[in-house]
């Protein structure tokens, strides 16, 4: 079974889907602001939310993205195992909180950035588990 | 505010299920076509539209199209980077299912990464 290798060429597209997973969710983000401060309380306010949101241009380019990620993340499934793949495409946890300081102004706290962190060590910590497994099996 | 931020991480939490169910949906297709990464731009349209006829590939697609929807309200209501964070929350649930569906096999110190990303999410969440 070759399904547990990471080539040069897995990680390279691991690395395009982590890039392009932080700006599907910068886009959805986006879109998800257009109806900002609504107050969604029944199935009729739902629908307005609902409306406004997928007319916004932001969420059609993030589903666009989302479509590139869809036949990048294929190709990496096809070729390494979930339990391989899901942690190294993770990175995006670094990425996205940069990108919403950068580009949506949000603020994060000391204390949010030591969760992120334990969340990154969690992170790293299953990939080097999965590693280990690689060299037990070989 | 307690309150809000418990159905907000149920919500998350919700969303983070569908989007595991999609994806295993998605891995158990993808293993039955046994297909081989390439960039020869016909058998990838090829392989995506065998992937396309396989009713399993939909019934994701139903299950993704539900995260998407709760997904967009959760972020209409908190910061992206909070509900970013939380949304790890879906390495327990594809932790679980890989192991128990997928049968994919992972030592101790995979669940001690796991037990990480519980403990951030619990502190992203208290900050």
């Amino acid at each position: 079974m070759f399904k547990k290798k990471v080539t040069l060429k897995i990680l390279l597209l691991l690395i395009a889907s982590d890039i392009l997973e932080t700006a599907v969710q910068f886009f959805f983000k986006k879109s998800a602001l257009a109806k900002d401060g609504f107050a969604v309380v029944d199935m009729a306010t739902a629908v307005v939310f609902f409306k406004a949101v997928f007319t916004s241009p932001f969420l059609w380019a993030g589903l666009f993205t989302v479509a590139v990620v869809f036949i990048i993340w294929s190709m990496i499934l096809a070729k390494i195992d979930l339990s391989v793949a899901v942690p190294i495409a993770s990175f995006s946890y670094i990425l996205v909180p940069i990108a919403s300081i950068i580009f949506l102004h949000e603020h994060i706290t000391v204390l949010r950035w030591v969760g992120i962190l334990f969340i990154l060590m969690g992170v790293i910590l299953v990939s080097l588990s999965s590693k280990e497994r690689i060299v037990q099996e070989k | 505010m307690k309150e809000g931020l418990l159905i907000i991480l149920s919500l998350i939490a919700l969303t983070s299920l569908c989007d595991t169910i999609n994806q295993l949906f998605l891995k158990s297709a993808i293993n039955y076509l046994n297909f081989t990464p390439t960039f020869n731009i016909i058998k990838i349209i090829k392989f995506i539209f065998q992937l396309l006829i396989k009713p399993r590939i939909w019934l994701g697609f139903v299950f993704s199209v539900i995260s998407l929807c709760i997904w967009l309200f959760v972020l209409s209501k908190v910061d992206l980077n909070f509900a970013f964070s939380a949304d790890s929350m879906h390495y327990i649930f594809i932790a679980l299912a890989s192991n128990l569906i997928l049968k994919e096999k992972f030592s101790s110190l995979r669940w001690l990464g796991t037990g990480l990303i519980v403990c951030g999410i619990v502190i992203v969440s208290l900050s």
